[in-house]
């Protein structure tokens, strides 16, 4: 069972309030939920909506054709209506404009009664949110009792957890014991460093605004070298601006790991939208040759896995980590009964200042970290550069998940994607005869990607970038084309009705 | 036990050039804060920046970072944020600072983390063969700028105070005597400390050069209406004016280790220095 609501109107609306009470109303009924967030680059106007899709099983996508659509003004009805099912629900917001800031409550309302919830659920859900709950609860009666139930949602037994991307790499990264995070803000990295901001206090932790993106990276260098535990995040034109300090981890060898949230570009590009079109940057970013670490989580339980990897791996191997988000990953919201494996713990234990002498250097150095220009060091050095990635293959292919297998693990139809994209794969082939092999460490790649492909009749690349990026990656590292590409490129990610048609064209 | 901050590096400066004389300024003022017990040698950590004074990293036996260009201010920065209780001297040129790096100096003076910036000043990029620095003097002619460099200079001083600097220096490469003593007053600041070292470069604007006869000693200022008018008094460009040297400007405001909770905390669970109180402590008003 799978149902979609979508809630629209302008920015200052409100809309994400009607979406995140109602998914706890439903988590709290026992069904899981994904919450996808459109919006624009603005404070107040324009048009928002969200859609959020529920389910009775695990879900991490939406769909295209929705069953509700709650409109908050005239835009929202005319952009949204050719979506709606032949017997969709229509509720308008207007009714309820003279409640003033309690409209949303009185349409979460709505809803709780359209899928025959008990009032009560509700009601919990407020008291929990609102301080003076009186006049939001008869708000929400008032929405209740307007409506009828279409279709009732019997109680669950599941008590999933919702948690949207950029929370989740919080949870990871303070799990970790991160002690420094510094940014400059930029859309979908932000939240990362809002959540961290809110719970720095407690966990002893420093969230720090830089003035721009190559002083950010720059502190968080010379955090690590310190002996701090350190992440920075950004964006892909962030992401530019911090190139050239890639490369000095390259060469310094001070630990650090890189939080990189996605989307559509290229340039400024569509600010508040999804793209997997950084992978690319990812792996190459950063003059010369040495080793770094991608993941590529997929869901927030991913997330929170992989972002306690990366710090990990950094550290272990005084090596560069990059985390690879994307909008639609760092800001949907997704609800879970999974926990995350076991994470590594670490503590610094390399030699650091305070405590002894530590040179590191963005030149060539010697075994006493000064400069040299002698070709047999630097042939040395450039030799231990190679080794330590050998390390690190070796070390990621023996601990750490690097791919996931879904679907019917016997079919000889194979798809393949990442990231944020895999939840609308995983959703999209539960009626197929199909397997999605998901790579979730870009670098090192897993092994496993060539036998898997090699099993296969049909391959099919799935990827929301214009070029295929994971394609050419492949193609790179294994010498296989795969021919069948599904790209989608416009800035929003797939639906899972969308992409199951696709899928089902070809195989 | 005899301190030991020598390196085996070969130096490569050119023969006669001031950055020797500024590296055993330095040495000469870490030997004596780490002799009279105020740090210990591993206490220090330096960033250098590129350009011919940043070989200074090489030569000096404490932790540090060999930065890119124009990133050893935000670096040091770095630095104190992960552990505040590390003594952090940056060591720049006026051509990585005020080119590459000027956002990371105006920000500096903002953040005003307990550390200092050692600035030395030639007004031209050396080590890349002498084309005009932010500070070079206009009529400069060089391979990049066979045409005259058309520009004025920038009036770093004016910025820094523009910026609320809380410690303002200047001092001349050929008084070893007069370095050391502002380094050591700059280092005892709490918050950032910014000190310019007036610099001949041998090789490359050597017009700009032989600026001692203007150069004269003051008292130290707390006066921001003075420091302002002594900021005015060299313009970079001519050498008309007189060139005040010694604290410019000092002011007594909350470092970065004091505005941060957590950095509050860390350095009172380190504080396993016995800082000697200054004498400038009890001489900095209090706003």
């Amino acid at each position: 069972m799978k149902l979609n609501i979508t809630i629209g109107g302008y920015a200052g609306q409100g809309i994400n309030k009607v979406s995140q009470i109602f998914s706890n109303v439903l988590s709290a009924h026992g069904y899981f939920t994904f919450n996808y967030r459109d919006y624009a680059s603005l404070i107040r106007g324009g048009h928002n909506f969200n859609t959020l899709a529920i389910s009775d099983t695990p879900i991490e996508s939406h769909d295209a054709k929705i069953d509700v659509l709650i409109t908050l003004d005239e835009r929202t009805l005319k952009t949204h209506k050719q979506a709606l099912k032949k017997n969709g629900i229509l509720i308008s917001g207007e009714q309820f404009e003279s409640l003033g800031r309690n409209q949303n409550v009185a349409l979460a309302g709505c809803l709780t009664k359209i899928f025959g919830i008990p009032f009560e659920t509700l009601e919990n859900e407020i008291k929990s949110q609102f301080k003076n709950s009186e006049e939001a609860i008869i708000a929400a009666k008032q929405g209740y009792d307007s409506q009828e139930t279409s279709q009732e949602l019997p109680k669950l037994k599941n008590s999933p957890t919702i948690l949207a991307g950029s929370q989740a790499i919080a949870i990871g990264a303070i799990n970790s014991g991160l002690q420094v995070y510094i940014a400059y803000p930029m859309t979908p990295a932000t939240n990362a460093m809002h959540e961290l901001a809110e719970n720095q206090l407690e966990n002893n932790m420093i969230v720090f605004q830089a003035e721009n993106e190559i002083a950010a990276i720059s502190m968080a260098l010379g955090a690590s070298f310190a002996g701090s535990k350190v992440m920075t995040g950004t964006s892909g034109g962030g992401f530019d601006l911090m190139s050239e300090t890639l490369s000095m981890q390259g060469m310094s060898e001070i630990p650090l790991t890189v939080y990189l949230a996605s989307r559509a570009g290229p340039a400024t590009g569509v600010p508040t939208y999804t793209a997997q079109s950084d992978l690319d940057i990812a792996l190459r970013a950063g003059h010369g040759d040495f080793p770094r670490v991608v993941v590529a989580p997929g869901n927030p339980t991913e997330l929170i896995q992989k972002t306690s990897e990366a710090l990990f791996l950094s550290e272990k191997f005084k090596t560069l980590s990059i985390i690879l988000s994307d909008k639609h990953l760092a800001e949907s919201e997704f609800s879970s009964t999974e926990k995350p494996y076991k994470f590594p713990t670490f503590n610094v234990t390399r030699p650091i200042p305070g405590s002894s002498l530590v040179k590191n250097s963005s030149y060539e150095s010697d075994k006493f970290g000064n400069s040299t220009e002698s070709y047999t060091i630097t042939e040395e050095n450039a030799n231990k550069r190679i080794q330590k990635y050998e390390d690190i293959k070796q070390y990621v292919r023996k601990n750490f998940e690097m791919i996931k297998i879904h679907g019917n693990k016997k079919s000889k139809n194979l798809i393949i994607g990442w990231g944020s994209t895999s939840g609308a794969i995983k959703d999209a082939i539960k009626d197929l005869d199909a397997k999605f092999l998901q790579v979730i460490y870009c670098k090192p790649l897993s092994p496993q990607i060539k036998k898997e492909i090699e099993k296969a009749d049909k391959v099919i690349l799935v990827e929301c970038n214009v070029t295929g990026q994971l394609g050419r990656l492949i193609r790179e590292k294994t010498g296989i084309k795969i021919k069948n590409r599904l790209l989608k490129y416009n800035g929003r990610p797939f639906h899972t009705d969308e992409l199951n048609k696709l899928i089902k064209s070809i195989i | 036990m005899k301190i030991q901050l020598d390196t085996t590096s070969e130096k490569t400066w050119c023969p006669g050039c001031p950055n020797h004389m500024i590296l055993a300024s330095v040495k000469q003022t870490i030997t004596e804060l780490i002799e009279s017990k105020t740090y210990k040698q591993t206490d220090f950590a330096i960033t250098t920046d590129i350009g011919c004074h940043a070989k200074i990293f090489d030569y000096i036996n404490l932790s540090g970072i060999y930065c890119l260009h124009g990133r050893a201010l935000p670096t040091a920065i770095g630095i104190k944020l992960g552990n505040p209780s590390l003594k952090v001297l940056s060591f720049v040129g006026d051509g990585g600072m005020y080119s590459e790096g000027m956002a990371h100096f105006i920000h500096a003076f903002k953040h005003n983390a307990n550390m200092t910036l050692i600035l030395h000043d030639n007004q031209s990029f050396s080590l890349t063969t002498g084309q005009p620095s932010p500070t070079t003097q206009q009529g400069y002619i060089s391979k990049a700028s066979p045409l005259g460099t058309a520009d004025r200079p920038f009036n770093p001083i004016k910025l820094a105070l523009a910026a609320n600097a809380t410690f303002v220096a200047r001092t001349s490469a050929k008084d070893m005597k007069h370095m050391s003593e502002i380094f050591t007053k700059a280092i005892e600041h709490n918050g950032f400390s910014f000190v310019e070292i007036i610099q001949d470069c041998l090789i490359f604007n050597a017009e700009a050069n032989n600026k001692d006869s203007l150069m004269y000693k003051i008292k130290d200022n707390k006066s921001l209406e003075q420091a302002e008018k002594l900021a005015r008094e060299f313009d970079y460009n001519s050498k008309s004016g007189k060139i005040p040297i010694g604290v410019i400007y000092q002011s007594a405001e909350r470092s970065l280790e004091d505005k941060w909770p957590q950095l509050k905390k860390q350095l009172n669970l380190k504080s396993n220095i016995t800082k000697k109180p200054s004498i400038l402590d009890k001489l900095i008003p209090t706003k």
